[in-house]
Parts: structure tokens; sequence; C-alpha cells
């Protein structure tokens, strides 16, 4: 029956339309985006931890009968009043009133079935929306393996949905998904029939929070329920253990801070052999290209200006993979969600939340995906004191000027206990951020940002071993954008850089390069940096790094590599090492922690805030700071 | 009717007789309790709605943090709140939980 009105109203349709657009609409860690992923195949972000799906993500769905359609990945809601910027996403995408994006035409609710009830809380309101709409019931196995159960039947009589169970983690009941989606999708009429609605505050227009509504609507979903014949799970023993120790007042905050040196230290020592074997190979291909091309200015440019620039940048790639894939383990174990149990009452002191805990960690990896993570600060002040200070956090992209830096001034030397030097020097930087973030942060809450501290609330999901698959996709991914990055910026850049050298032209071809254009410009800004001790190779670093921060690797690999073109051995700490003083060196990397030297960063600042003034604001605040912080560096060290 | 935008009113539903000033952050652990009404403003209260506690619905505390916050089990999940949000929530007690671990 429902595949004689699919050919009809498909035949009727047949390319004047779109395919159908699906929403998955969820709350926070209930496995949506994993179900997504399983769907689509499309790589995603999948944590466990609320909140970590902002961004909208849309993909295709193969159908069995081999239509497609579309299906969007909303942001985990508990509601729908659209108090943080992910409800109001949410809420906008599903009435239809997102610029460029259609209504979707049926909806998948997906709930984590191990906490039936409040889960439940959402459909009431998705079902108003009238839509064709599945009710997948999720964490299934887990739910039976910790002794709960729920019977379908009564659920999809009472609420005249289908429902199916699945776990979205293994695949299990994920063709069934499929098949409501070729069955019921493309029905243009609501497939269901709509229950009396009891409800009309949520989703549509402004609604007064009411603890009545709410009290009544959960009365309900509890009858529907108890009806289901729903056992919740007994508590994961598993889990309570674990809490006990990672909870615990005294180890408990001892684990945290071992987690954060053990990251930090192993992104130093283990990271040594890989990033030496991708400099070997940049090396000998640099080599093997100088050999075998003529010696003409494309060899010059391709060897000296990009291999060089490129090259320095990509053997930090071993590193940045190191750091993604403990984030991505602390993430997925649940781990992270505990961390922020332990960070928040340090986060409250300084006039942030608990919540700002994700996107600030995050922020250690990158600070555009940190802001859009912020959305979640329920708070609109504490969402812009976090996303403010979210760049002071030690992105990956400040590892490779910190890593050639320390490699070149601080010698690999024991310092105390196992910790040697350079991993000092390290946590010294990322310290030095926290401290200017935490300061920040104060001093915001208490002028401009000033407002009343709200809840702090943190589910913490069980502990569960994360998937090699999920690890390994991630990876996969951000190798991926870190290279094309490399690709585009640092491309672009060591030949801009590369032919500033290259004139004005000599009798005898290509100035010295103290004679270029480069330099030109370069002493140009000399005097503004000359009390940092900074000197114009420098300068011309800083001004091509405010494109991104590891640009200037990059800048300075192609400056003193044509400087040094023909010395087979050339490698760019040696080369500062003799070109700066330390304390010139030590400047530097202060100012880098804390100027704002990234314009995607700039970019989703004015997105997020719509404006110019606080990205603006946050723009000359940090370099201020930066130029401060160098400034007596020099002089103290 | 008399439905507040205020949640400091007890809810008709959920009072029996004399109302037990009894606060969250004052429950040992371990104690079933019964939440009787939130005493905050409607815009901090509501994500505490949203996720279930709601005047009726049965918290256990389970655990304290580090720093002396509670996690309570609320409906088969863990949820960690602050001290200051548990001071506002008024329950009155029920049956001791089973050993739960």
């Amino acid at each position: 029956m429902q595949d004689e009105t699919l050919s009809d109203s498909g035949a009727a349709v047949q390319g004047a339309l779109p395919p159908p657009l699906v929403a998955l609409v969820g709350p926070p860690n209930s496995g949506k985006t994993t179900l997504f992923n399983q769907l689509t195949g499309l790589r995603q972000k999948v944590a466990n931890y609320p909140g970590v799906t902002v961004e909208k993500k849309v993909g295709k769905v193969a159908l069995p009968d081999g239509r497609e359609l579309e299906l969007v990945d909303l942001p985990g809601v508990h509601g729908f009043s659209a108090r943080t910027l992910d409800e109001k996403v949410t809420r906008d995408v599903l009435e239809g009133r997102v610029e460029g994006f259609r209504a979707p035409d049926a909806l998948v609710l997906i709930v984590d079935s191990t906490c039936l009830e409040s889960q439940l809380m959402l459909v009431e309101p998705v079902l108003e929306l009238d839509l064709p709409t599945l009710l997948v019931l999720n964490m299934s196995d887990e739910l039976e393996e910790r002794g709960g159960r729920v019977d379908n039947g009564p659920l999809e009589e009472r609420l005249g949905v289908k429902v199916v169970r699945t776990s979205a983690r293994t695949g299990s009941g994920v063709d069934e998904v499929r098949e409501f989606l070729a069955a019921d999708v493309a029905v243009t009429q609501p497939a269901i029939d709509a229950q009396p609605r009891t409800l009309t505050n949520i989703p549509r227009g402004v609604a007064l929070p009411m603890v009545d509504a709410f009290t009544a609507r959960r009365a309900r979903v509890r009858e529907v329920v108890e009806q289901a014949c729903f056992r919740p799970p007994g508590p994961s023993d598993v889990s309570e253990r674990m809490d006990h120790i990672f909870l615990h007042r005294v180890w408990g905050p001892l684990v945290f801070l071992a987690v954060v040196v053990l990251v930090f230290e192993s992104i130093f020592t283990w990271a040594v052999p890989l990033m030496d074997s991708v400099e070997l190979v940049v090396g000998a291909s640099g080599g093997w290209l100088t050999s075998t091309l003529p010696d003409t200015w494309f060899r010059s440019l391709l060897v000296d200006g990009v291999w060089a620039g490129v090259g320095s940048v990509v053997i930090f790639l071993p590193q940045i993979l190191i750091l993604f894939f403990f984030l991505g383990v602390l993430e997925d174990s649940g781990y992270m969600a505990r961390a922020a149990v332990i960070a928040d009452r340090m986060m409250y002191r300084v006039g942030l939340q608990g919540r700002a805990f994700l996107p600030l960690l995050s922020g250690y990896a990158c600070a555009v995906p940190a802001i859009l993570a912020a959305r979640t600060v329920e708070d609109e002040r504490d969402r812009l004191a976090t996303i403010f200070v979210t760049p002071f956090m030690t992105c990956s992209a400040r590892l490779p000027v910190y890593a050639l830096l320390i490699a070149a001034f601080i010698p690999a030397e024991p310092f105390f206990g196992p910790i040697g030097k350079r991993a000092t020097a390290l946590l010294g930087l990322y310290g030095l951020g926290i401290v200017a973030a935490i300061g920040t942060a104060f001093l915001l809450k208490r002028t401009i940002l000033k407002a009343e501290p709200t809840a702090f609330l943190m589910e913490l999901p069980p502990y569960r071993i994360p998937s090699l698959r999920s690890l390994g996709l991630r990876l996969v991914d951000r190798s991926g954008i870190f290279l094309k990055r490399v690709g585009k910026v640092i491309f672009t850049v060591s030949i801009v850089l590369w032919t500033l050298t290259q004139f004005p032209r000599t009798e005898l071809g290509p100035p010295l390069i103290e004679d270029s254009a480069l330099a030109s410009m370069g002493h140009v800004i000399e005097p503004v940096i000359a009390p940092l001790g900074f000197d114009w190779r420098v300068g011309v670093g800083l001004v091509t790094s405010l494109a991104a921060r590891e640009v200037i690797v990059g800048t300075l690999g192609t400056i003193y590599g044509i400087e040094a073109a023909g010395d087979e051995s050339f490698a760019l700490q040696d080369a500062l090492a003799e070109a700066m003083t330390p304390a010139a060196a030590i400047g530097l990397l202060i100012f880098f922690a804390f100027a704002l030297q990234c314009m995607s960063t700039v970019a989703v600042m004015r997105r997020e805030t719509a404006g110019w003034k606080w990205p603006a604001l946050q723009f000359v605040y940090m370099l201020l700071l930066a130029y401060a912080g160098a400034f007596v560096a020099v002089r103290i060290f | 009717m008399e439905t507040p935008v205020q949640l400091q009113t007890v809810p008709s539903t959920a009072s029996h007789g004399a109302v037990v000033e009894l606060r969250l952050g004052q429950v040992p652990l371990r104690q079933m309790v019964e939440l009787v009404s939130i005493d905050l403003p409607a815009h901090q209260a509501e994500p505490l709605l949203e996720r279930g506690i709601l005047p009726g619905c049965r918290i256990c505390p389970v655990r304290s943090s580090p720093a002396g916050d509670p996690v309570i089990s609320i409906d088969g999940s863990l949820l960690a709140l602050r001290k200051e949000t548990a001071a506002c929530l008024c329950v009155r007690l029920l049956g001791q939980l089973q050993d739960a671990g």
C-alpha cells in the first residue's frame, strides 16, 4: 500500500524536486551522529560527550530501491525553547526557517533507551510538527545487558509512530531505519494520525517556560512509558567503579592531572620518531628533486620555495594527530564529561561554567570548531566570555611554532624526574595560555559581561571503550583537513614569498636575500618589532602568519632555505639557533601564545557574534597582550 | 489556573500537608528523594525541567565530586549538578535506595 502511494507521488515529482529531506533529531549523546554515519557513510565527529554535534551536517542516504534521500544531523537538544544556539538552530531547521534550507519532509527521533523517560520529553513537540516520524530507541543492547526492557508495540500504538530498536554502534536495527525511510518518506501527506495536540507551547514561537507544562508533559510521557512496560536498566557496575576513582576526592584531580601530563609528554616523545621519518622523506625527496631537475628558476621555486615551506609544516602532522587521538579517546570513553565536572569549580570561580570546558579543551586542537562548540553554553554572556578566551588555548597550529623554537633553543635534557626540559617549556606555554584565559574571563565577567551565575548540568554517560574505527576515521579526517590547509594557505604563501625573494633582479639573477623585496618589506615593520628582539625575517613571518599561525614556520623555512640554498644539510632549527638570541626566541614563543594570528578564528568570531565588534576587540586585545608579553620576556631572559 | 511563571510555589499535586524544607544538598548519599519544588527563577530552572528534573521525580544523590558537587541518579542516568543548584531543589525523603554498588 505504501509502495503504491510512493510510486504515485514519486512519478508525479520525479526530476522536478530535490530528494526528500529527513531530519535526525534527538537529545545530545543519544547516538545521533553514530546513526547518521551508519546511514550516510559520511564521516563526522562522534563522541561520548554532550554537545559535540554543533555544525549542521547533511548527508545522502542510498535506499535499497536505488533512490536517494537527504539526511540532516541536527544538534542534540533537550528541548525547543531556543535558549541555546543549538536549540535555536534545531528549531529553525525543523520549522523550515533556515535560509537556503527547506523544511524537512520527515523526522527520525532518536533517543537513548537506557534513560527512556527523560529522553521521551522530546516526543510531544516533535509529533506536533505532524510529519512522518520514526522513533529510534538506540542503545537497546545496553538497555538489555543492564537488565532493562521496553516493548515497541504499545509505544507505536500510543504515539502513532513507527518504533525501531537499534544499536547504532554495532549497526543492528539500522536496516529497519532504512526501510522506514524507503517506505514512508516520499509520502506527501503525513503518514500518521496526529495525536490530539495537548501542548503547543514548545516549537512554535516564543514560549514561557512553565513548570506545570513540563510536569504535565512528563506525566503523559510516564504513562506511555509504563504502558510500554519500560523497565529502566540497573546501574552500570563498571561505570560506578570507575567513577569511584575518577571522581574521587583525591584520585580524581590526580588522574585529571596525570592525563594532561601524559598527553603533553607523549606528543613530545612518541611523536619524535614519526616526525623524524617524515622529515627524512621531505628532505630526501627535496634532494631528489634538486638532483633530477635542471638548475632553473623553476627548480628554485619548487625546492627552495614550496618544498621548504610546505615540508617544514608537514613534519608536524604526527604530533597533531597524536593530540587529536588523545582528545578522541577522552571524549569517546566518557572521561571528558568527568573532567568537565572536576574542572567546573575552577571555571565557576573565574566566571565561566563547566560547559565551557569542552569548547576550551577543543581549543587545544583548533579554535574554530571550539568556538562553534561553545553554542552549547546556555547563557549568552557566558558564551561570549567563552569564545573570547578560547583562542588563548594552545591550538595545534601553535604546535609547529612551539616545536620548532623549543627544539632550536631548549636542550633535550631531563628537568624534573622523567619530564624533560622541552616538555616543561611546552607545558609552560600551555599554562601561559590558561592563565591568560582565566585572567581575561575574570576581567570580562566583572566588566562588560557581568551576569548572574547559571545552573551547570552535565550528563555523565556510562564509560565506553572507544571504537578504533571511529577514532581512525577522525584521524583520517583531521589529517586531511590539516594537509588541505597546508596545501592551500602555506603553498600559496610559499610561492608569494619565494617570488618576493627573487626581485629586484641583479645581473647575476636573483638578489641576495638581504636585498630582496621581501627584506625591504620586512625592514618596514622592523622598528616596531625591534624592541622584542625580532629581525626582519621574523617580521615577515609575523605578517604571513596572520593567515594562520603555522605559516611562520613555512615562511622561515622559505627564507632561511633560500639563504642556505645549496647547503645539503640545511636544518631550520640550526639556522634559527644561529640567527636569534634565546631571549628573543622566548619572546617569540610568548608572542605566539597570546596573539590572535588566525584569520579563520576572526572570521568565525564574526559569524558567531554577528558583527565585527567582538572579533576586533579580541584581535587588538590579544595583540597588545602578545606585544607586552614578548617585550617583558626579552628583558627577563 | 494558578500556573505561575515563577517556580517558587509548591505545585499542588506534590504537596502533602506541611512542606518540609529539605534541600537536595542536605540529603545523604544513596537516600532516594522526591523533588517537591524548584526554588529558582524560570530561566535558571528551564534546563533542569528539560532534563526531567521536575516536581514529583525521584532523585538519588550517588556521589559527590572532588569539589563537593553532587552527582545524582535520575531516571537511569547520571547528572552532575553544582551544590548551589542542589541547594535550590526542595525535596522530601523516600525509602532508602537498595544497594546499587
